[in-house]
């Protein structure tokens, strides 16, 4: 889900060095670049103001003392560009994005910063980002607004704009000739989905806060936030089925049973190490135990646009199972997932059950969700089960029925086992 | 960690907050936004913290603020009380700024309406607008350097600061201005700097720099009033800790020289920039519609008014600053003596020359505006002299020319009265501004054709004009009419003379009977005091001679008057213009000539009008004048000043361009022949016959061609390198670069995977790596790092070789 160029250094001292012309330079200095824009700020205008005010009162009397304060203000105002663009010159930047994000919870999105100057530094810059969701549902088509009433369309854009995070990091200090930065912006994401991180412009007022110059830039990242953790009751299961010894399960854990060989990694222990196995591949391998597991279940999450009407509530249920399934996992019972009808999927590794989480992250009603599920099928006391033999768990199937108006419960072999 | 990666959730993300639950990525929530310097590869130099950005600012503002206010000196508006309490206020706060703080609360709720009040009575009782502004721009600035400033204050002390600069450098057109306003652009740049950074070093927090940044809920939530006032009354950390010492300390320590270097020529580029700006703005010749010095009335200071009193034209004498500047274009033209006449004073009374309400209606014409006036001379054959005058303010409302002209042109329209007979121009009013005019068709030879005065004189039996009169009617009655006439006796030895023989002949017997002093004594008693001097031996100044010599010529049949303005100057070898100060005022007089129709130049304390002509012109009467001393320096700078500068107008812009373009044309011109000469004398030489000795020089130079190429590559480079990496050590440091040009050519044969896993290829890259990006304490040995380099590549190629050689059988 990442865009490539995220991770790029890109800014003014990225691009491609172009085929020098001086119809170009003389054009740059004129036009702006693509993607900046320049304002005049509060001093700017009174700047620009007294020039215009001088100079008036310089062809009014031919003074040539004003004609020469005229061409120090403007001589300044050059200059003023002059060392705006030396301060960008040379500066780089990338996102990076700090996985995993969770809804409700901090996430740290950071911007290396590269000063690639010999012996200027870089000051006084700041840096916009925005973070808003990535709608994956159906795409409005698009309307004019030719016809439509400027308050109407203020109101879009308003809304618009309060879905999105805004955040603005200044570079408070120094940037170094030659030196590196970093610049961190501290993000809470409001709803799981996918989040598209921008870095939407860099600012700067210096040196002389004459103009405010923008550089948009092109720089997104997009990241699946997962669904918020919610706080849930459990109840007691009276009629789950409990196996007598350990049974071992294909996860890795602190079990008699080799499972899997896997590469050395410091802090791993010399015991642990497969010699024979390290000898005949020349690389470390250390040998990964099974873990034994008491009992375990399976979750089954059904999306039936009917059954959850209500999206504060389906909200609930997909924090519920979320929250769930990693309460499970690291309590070593969590077996298997499915959703509608898919089929189930083991969960024996973290990487299965994030493969989870981003499913859950961008999950959405859908209208027919009993469909086929092998759970649906194979589970007891659950509407259709034929009987046939369950491929991931026969029992200990976690199912999820709407409860009241806003919560939800969860059903093991129909019996309430936890609600939120 | 591949950044690539770090945005992308999946797979692994859990599992790697589970498995390093120390990692980054579990770091504690951070604040909203913050910058971290991760990584300088160059020297780390301090910086400035808040505070001491706070502290800079606080003290440019101060600079500025006396930058301005200063102007008071030169401007010479009546603002001296509030410019000397201003200079002390500001001086207080700088050394002491938590004084602000002690400034009652009530102070600050009355400040504005009490300066709008003062505003307007002084409005009310000068009436005069522009001594006004001046006045209460003083007072904001005044107001402004004792109270802590917010950023809309601090472009406040700019703005305010800058105007009276500007009314400064118009009023005077001083080349103080220039100086003044170069210090003064300097300073403003670099408080704004100050600004720019403080805000930025704040995040915003300290006047919101960052347009709609987000103060803290607390802040915003408090009333604007409160904050403000808070902001007044309470000192803040930076003005209780405030050192001065310190801060240039710290200033110096964070300074890199190559940035104070650059930021010099950006300013000189600044000045560059604006110099041909000033250059290529385009003029026209608009009419004044308005000029600041109307807002003004200024009094004048001098002398050279329409009543003389003995001993005003020596008091003049004892200021040595300039009066007057003059250009000549042709300087063959130039007297040895010239004498630049003011002023007509005819009418004489109980010591007292002035010019007569008469000879005033009878002379002057009628009050005119504009750039150009005609006179009498008439043109002559050749080419014209052009003679430009810089007359400096506060001299005198009537110019200095040498006699009759034939046109005069100023450089900006003025209000003028033309005497054309006396070859007299006055201003309505007495500048306060440096006035320019150039003049051309000068007669300098001493002698003032009068056509009109002769019929007049002609025809004085027929009928006598009292307005004539003025000229010649005798100044004494009784007894002191018969002591000039026994005196006059005595000077021509009781024969009539003519006009032309009496004045050597008086002036003779003056210097005789006087000598020059410029501490005169007047003898006691009764009557006239000129008489009494005359009938002493007493010494005396220029003053009684020449009014004394207009006395003993009217005695004598002659019509006379008195003449004031200067007489001589230096000539300045470096600018190439006269320079005259006002101590070269001088009185003298003119005597009418019936035999020539003209007033003759009588001076009986120098050279009259008959000895003018027989005097040397030119470069051999500039030789005893030229000045050279470093007084002629400064003076040349001021002319440069008004030549280039402040006369600068569409003419000249015509002028500069068609001087750019000839001396464009004529490099190109030089060039090309140049390169011919040099084209051609190569060619003779290359077809001269070949022998070993001239093959030796043409291989000799090749070779110093090719060896200062080389060594231009392998020191120029580095050195800079040296020079523009600086303290970074990474590119100027000998050992990192050889460790660098090291780890390049391991790691071509590093390409091939594992080449260099082997235990000493691994430790040899790590400490190269070390050397080359590691901290200087932390080096291995660097020569056997290198040794070892040598053998790890060796052994690398070795085993390439050997790989390889089974591939190709």
């Amino acid at each position: 889900m990442s865009l490539p160029d995220a991770a790029e250094w890109m800014g003014p001292g990225a691009r491609r060095r172009r085929r020098f012309t001086w119809s170009a330079l003389l054009w740059s200095m004129v036009y702006p670049q693509r993607g900046h824009r320049i304002l005049p700020t509060i001093p700017g205008t009174v700047l620009i103001g007294l020039s215009f005010g001088i100079g008036t009162a310089a062809y009014n009397s031919s003074s040539n003392i004003l004609f020469i304060t005229l061409s120090l203000l403007l001589a300044c105002l050059i200059l003023s560009g002059v060392l705006s663009w030396l301060n960008l010159k040379g500066v780089t930047w990338r996102l990076q994005l700090t996985p995993p994000l969770r809804a409700g919870h901090d996430t740290v999105v950071a911007l290396e910063l590269r000063n690639a100057k010999r012996f200027l530094p870089t000051y006084g810059l700041w840096f916009e980002f925005t973070a808003r969701a990535v709608e994956t549902a159906r795409v409005q088509r698009a309307e004019s607004t030719v016809t439509a009433r400027g308050i109407d369309v203020r109101a879009v854009f308003a809304n618009a704009d309060r879905a999105a995070s805004h955040g603005r990091v200044p570079l408070a200090s120094r940037l170094d000739p030659s030196g590196e930065g970093r610049i961190e912006w501290t993000l809470k994401p409001e709803r799981r989905g996918v989040l598209l991180v921008e870095l939407a412009s860099v600012g700067s007022l210096f040196p002389f806060g004459f103009l405010r110059k923008d550089v948009g830039t092109e720089l997104a990242a997009k990241a699946i936030v997962w669904p918020a953790p919610i706080e849930y009751r459990r109840h007691g299961i009276a009629a789950a089925r409990r196996t007598a010894g350990g049974e071992r399960v294909a996860r890795a854990g602190a079990g008699g049973d080799l499972l899997a060989l896997r590469r050395y990694t410091t802090g791993d222990s010399h015991r642990l190490i497969h010699w024979k196995a390290s000898a005949r591949t020349r690389q470390l391998l250390v040998r990964q135990f099974a873990a034994e597991s008491a009992e375990g279940y399976s979750l089954w999450l059904r999306t039936d646009a009917g059954l959850w009407v209500q999206p504060e509530q389906f909200e609930v249920l997909v924090s519920l199972v979320a929250t769930l399934a990693e309460d499970l996992f690291r309590a070593g019972r969590l077996l298997g997932v499915a959703i509608n009808g898919e089929a189930p999927v083991p969960v024996r590794r973290v990487y299965d059950l994030e493969l989870f989480l981003d499913k859950l992250a961008v999950l959405g009603p859908v209208e027919d969700a009993i469909g086929g599920g092998e759970f649906a099928a194979r589970a007891p006391g659950v509407a259709g089960d034929g009987g046939r033999a369950p491929m991931v768990a026969k029992q200990n199937v976690m199912t999820f029925a709407p409860e009241g108006a806003r919560g939800v419960a969860a059903y093991v072999d129909g019996q309430k086992a936890a609600s939120a | 960690m591949d950044p690539a990666k770090l945005e992308h959730p999946t797979p692994g993300a859990l599992a790697a907050r589970n498995e390093r639950p120390n990692s980054e990525t579990d770091r504690s929530p951070v604040q909203i936004g913050q910058f971290l310097a991760v990584n300088s590869a160059s020297h780390k130099r301090p910086q400035l913290t808040l505070d001491e950005l706070l502290q800079l600012k606080w003290l440019l503002g101060g600079v500025l603020t006396l930058l301005g206010v200063w102007t008071v000196f030169y401007m010479d508006i009546d603002a001296w009380t509030l410019m000397a309490l201003t200079t002390v206020a500001t001086l207080a706060v700088l050394i002491r700024p938590t004084l602000p703080a002690r400034v009652p609360a009530f102070v600050h709720l009355l400040a504005f309406p009490s300066i709008v009040t003062f505003f307007i009575a002084d409005l009310w009782l000068t009436t005069e607008v522009l001594p006004a502004m001046v006045r209460l721009d003083i007072l904001l600035l005044l107001y402004r350097s004792v109270s802590y400033r917010q950023r809309r204050d601090e472009l406040q002390i700019i703005v305010l600061g800058l105007f009276l600069i500007v009314v400064a450098g118009v009023l005077t057109v001083a080349l103080t201005f220039a100086a003044q306003l170069l210090i003064y652009t300097g300073c403003a740049l670099a408080f704004l700097l100050a600004i720019t950074l403080t805000d930025s070093t704040a995040g915003g927090r300290a006047g919101g720099v960052i347009p709609n940044a987000a103060l803290p809920e607390a802040d915003s939530a408090r009333g604007g009033k409160d904050n403000a006032h808070h902001a007044r009354t309470v000192p803040p950390g930076w003005a209780a800790h405030a050192n001065w010492g310190q801060l240039f300390r710290r200033l110096r320590e964070v300074t890199d020289w190559r940035v104070v270097l650059l930021g010099g020529l950006l300013f000189a580029g600044v000045v560059g920039i604006s110099a041909l700006l000033f250059l290529a703005i385009p003029r026209f010749q608009l009419e004044n519609s308005m000029f600041l010095d109307r807002f003004i009335s200024k009094k004048a200071k001098s002398g050279f008014n329409d009543t003389i009193r003995f001993g005003d034209v020596t008091e003049i004498q004892q200021d040595t600053s300039v009066a007057l500047s003059v250009d000549v274009s042709n300087q063959a033209q130039i007297p040895a003596t010239p004498y630049w006449r003011m002023l007509v004073l005819d009418q004489y009374e109980a010591g007292t020359f002035k010019l007569s309400p008469g000879l005033r209606r009878q002379e002057f014409g009628i009050a005119r505006t504009g750039s150009l006036l005609r006179g009498e001379a008439r043109p002559r054959l050749g080419a014209a002299t052009y003679w430009t005058f810089y007359f400096e303010s506060g001299v005198s409302r009537y110019l200095p020319l040498i006699g009759q002209f034939g046109e005069l042109r100023f450089r900006e329209a003025q209000n003028f009265q033309l005497a054309a007979d006396l070859a007299i121009v006055a201003l309505r009013d007495e500048p306060v501004t440096m006035t320019a005019y150039r003049v051309e068709g000068f007669d300098p030879f001493g002698v003032l054709p009068d056509p009109k005065f002769a019929e007049r004189w002609r025809k004085r039996e027929q009928a006598a004009q009292p307005l004539l009169a003025m000229q010649n009617r005798p100044v004494a009655r009784g007894s002191e009419r018969e002591t000039l006439q026994r005196l006059v006796n005595e000077a021509t030895g009781g024969a009539k003379l003519t006009a032309a023989a009496f004045v050597p002949r008086v002036g003779a017997w003056l210097r005789d009977n006087h000598r020059y002093t410029l501490a005169p004594r007047v003898p006691d008693g009764a009557g006239d005091p000129l008489v009494r001097w005359l009938n002493s031996r007493e010494d005396g100044h220029c003053e009684l001679f020449a009014g004394s010599f207009v006395l003993l010529a009217r005695v004598a049949g002659f019509p006379a008057r008195v003449i004031t303005g200067f007489k001589g100057g230096t000539w300045n070898a470096y600018s190439n213009n006269f320079t005259i100060r006002n101590s070269d005022a001088h009185a003298w007089a003119e005597i009418f000539d019936e035999t020539s129709g003209a007033w003759l130049r009588a001076d009986p304390l120098g050279v009259s009008a008959g000895g003018q002509a027989e005097e040397a012109k030119g470069a051999a009467a500039l030789a005893g004048r030229m000045d050279r001393s470093w007084g002629a320096r400064l003076d040349s700078l001021r002319v440069f000043w008004y030549r280039r500068i402040v006369s600068f107008d569409q003419r000249s812009q015509a002028e500069t361009l068609k001087a750019v373009k000839e001396a464009t044309q004529n490099s190109g011109r030089r060039l090309r022949a140049a390169i011919e000469r040099a084209a051609a004398t190569l060619k003779a030489w290359i077809a001269e016959p070949w022998d070993a000795r001239r093959l030796a020089v043409v291989l000799g130079a090749l070779a110093a061609l090719a060896g200062l190429w080389w060594l231009g590559r392998k020191f120029g480079r580095a050195g800079w390198r040296r020079l523009v990496g600086g303290h970074s050590g990474r590119h100027g440091d000998p050992v990192r670069r050889e460790a660098g040009q090291w780890l390049a050519r391991l790691r071509e044969p590093a390409h091939d995977e594992g080449r260099m896993t082997n235990d000493e290829g691994a430790r040899v890259v790590a400490d190269l790596q070390r050397l080359r990006f590691g901290a200087r304490a932390t080096w291995p040995e660097p020569e056997r790092v290198f040794r070892r380099a040598r053998r790890a590549l060796r052994e690398a190629r070795r085993q390439q070789r050997a790989e390889n050689r089974p591939l190709r059988s």
